[in-house]
């Protein structure tokens, strides 16, 4: 297999809603930034790869076609990935796969999504709407009639995760919250923003038990784009290319009544391992600088600590309470603000988990530059019950 | 627009979508008075749908016998002799074909939530019980909705029991699960 760099990249702004574009139009500027930050020509760009999780959302059956169009890539080979939340992360994968096996020298990889075209007209808000065509990703015969949200699916994992080792706990999860807003103020894309408490969290309204209104993520409409290329090719385009060393992917049953258990997410502790065997990883809590966890519930975040073997099974809220995933802790998880700060432009949220860690082994974070950032880790999990996951381990230049 | 214009884009989008006349007058009123820049965002209603005649497959039979019968039938693997239901032709481990079993209808919740949000759908349902149940004699746990008086009563562990809507159209919202008193 062939070496893989990112060498170039760009997102748009994580927005609630982008009235003004649409959904190619947002897709545009995402590969217009990364190709210009790659110093590339679409004329350059050898194939593409395109994560859009919901047609629902665009409106639009097949909407790989119009991107790719829109781009002005006609006649170049592409492909669009849908994994749900994981949409981005299975874009990666296969981007990487495209350069590794030395089929093409570069490859676009972006994620794009609308959501808040959706509407309920009663109520004069979009997120129902949005909820309902998520539904249709449920089982159309027997899981989607009883009125299920992602929201519900992953905090029956989260209570069976509690009941079988004492956590998350909602302060635990709490915390999280306050960590990954107030990381979102650091970051000039970032959808929510904020300097919040722990009692806010905890008296915010009930979404389901247990999860309040701050410990969901929030629909996110944007775009994201890496530019991934051969070492050959990389050597020749940038100084500053970042390494793709370990890819990991697992699917598992998406009827729970399959699996052996819901309080843990099997497909997740696959993938890590499988990133991490790549990667030459033994301790990830020592050996990783940094990592961008899929947290659309902050409870699947402290789940995540675990799945991704930074601590033993049944151990992950006291990461977050010793601090070891604070900004200045062992191991910082989502300088970017992760999904509940930065935002979860579903098919776009994988790449821009990546182009944060990318970022910071750039040593371009700004703000929120960690030091010495040397390797990270970006977890992208979609699905029922985490069906999907993605494991990336990335590492800059040595 | 002039004004009959105006209400005739009005009872247009009434008739092709469904949506009330005040909402879309509350919507659209700025939009259709003219005085919206030109190159401002334009936003339209839309609506994407399809009318299906969806065929059960090898599954048909579960769901003749819950509208005909009342009855829930789990699927038998012959090999691992595990129970699927919600039930499916083949053994997805073995790969034989599974054989139909009756199901006595009871069962035990093994995981339970309470929906205080959800989809357009099922809004005006809230607050309600997710869970999963897994039927007496299968191995397998299927999601579920309860509405129940006081969500409280509903925990890991609680028995439940089928029960079947007068009116059965051959779906799964045929039956629903109750706690045993």
């Amino acid at each position: 297999m062939k070496k893989v760099a990112i060498v170039g990249m760009g997102t748009t702004k994580f927005k609630a809603r982008w009235v003004d574009k649409t959904y190619f139009e947002l897709a545009f500027d995402a590969a217009k930034m990364g190709m210009e930050d790659a110093g590339l020509g679409r004329e350059e760009i050898d194939c593409a790869v395109y994560g859009i999780y919901n047609d629902f959302f665009q409106r639009q059956y097949q909407p790989d076609a119009f991107v790719h169009d829109y781009l002005g890539l006609g006649l170049k080979p592409m492909v669009r990935v849908n994994s749900g939340g994981a949409t981005g992360g299975t874009a990666l994968r296969i981007g990487y796969s495209e350069i590794a096996s030395g089929l093409y020298d570069v490859c676009l990889v972006l994620g794009v999504e609308k959501c808040a075209d959706c509407y309920n007209y009663e109520l004069q808000t979009a997120t129902p709407e949005v909820l309902r065509a998520i539904l249709y990703t449920a089982d159309m015969t027997y899981d989607n009639p009883a009125g299920r949200t992602a929201a519900s699916g992953f905090a029956l994992a989260v209570i069976a995760h509690k009941e079988k080792y004492g956590n998350p706990t909602e302060e635990q999860m709490a915390k999280v919250s306050v960590k990954n807003h107030f990381n979102a103020t650091k970051n000039p894309i970032a959808q929510s923003p904020q300097v919040i408490t722990v009692e806010d969290v905890l008296k915010s309204r009930k979404i389901v038990e247990p999860f309040k209104f701050y410990d969901n993520c929030l629909y996110t409409e944007g775009s994201s784009a890496v530019i991934l290329a051969s070492e050959e090719m990389a050597r020749e385009i940038t100084d500053r290319p970042v390494w793709i060393t370990g890819v990991g992917a697992s699917a598992d049953y998406v009827m729970p009544g399959n699996r052996p258990n819901i309080h843990t997410f099997e497909s997740s502790r696959v993938a890590a391992r499988k990133a991490f065997q790549m990667g030459g990883i033994q301790d990830p809590l020592k050996e990783l600088d940094l990592a961008e966890l899929h947290d659309a519930f902050t409870g699947t975040e402290i789940m995540a600590y675990e799945d991704c073997f930074f601590c033993e099974e049944g151990q992950g809220g006291d990461l977050i309470d010793n601090g070891t995933v604070m900004p200045d802790g062992e191991l910082p998880v989502n300088l970017s603000g992760g999904l509940i700060g930065c935002g979860h432009a579903v098919g776009a949220t994988g790449i821009m988990q990546t182009y944060e860690v990318a970022l910071h082994l750039r040593g371009e974070a700004g703000e929120r530059q960690l030091k010495n950032a040397r390797r990270g880790l970006v977890q992208s999990i979609g699905g029922t019950l985490c069906t999907w996951t993605v494991c990336l381990v990335l590492e800059r230049e040595e | 627009m002039r004004e009959e214009e105006r209400d005739k884009w009005y009872q247009y989008h009434n008739e092709k979508f469904g949506i009330p006349l005040e909402y879309l007058r509350r919507e659209y009123e700025e939009e259709l008075s003219g005085k919206v820049p030109v190159d401002a965002p334009l936003e339209v209603p839309d609506r994407m749908d399809t009318y299906y005649k969806y065929s059960y497959g090898q599954q048909s039979r579960f769901f003749r016998e819950l509208r005909e019968n009342k009855k829930i039938y789990g699927a038998k693997c012959p090999q691992c002799e595990k129970v699927y239901c919600p039930p499916r032709a083949h053994c997805s481990l073995c790969y034989k074909p599974t054989e139909w079993v009756p199901l006595k209808g009871t069962g035990v919740i093994k995981a339970c939530t309470v929906q205080y949000f959800t989809t357009s759908a099922f809004i005006k349902k809230l607050p309600f019980i997710c869970a999963y149940v897994q039927l007496d004699g299968t191995d397998f746990i299927m999601m579920t909705n309860m509405e129940v008086e006081d969500v409280s009563k509903i925990t890991v562990g609680t028995r439940v029991e089928a029960a079947f809507r007068d009116e059965r159209r051959g779906t799964i919202t045929d039956v629903y699960f109750r706690p045993v008193d």
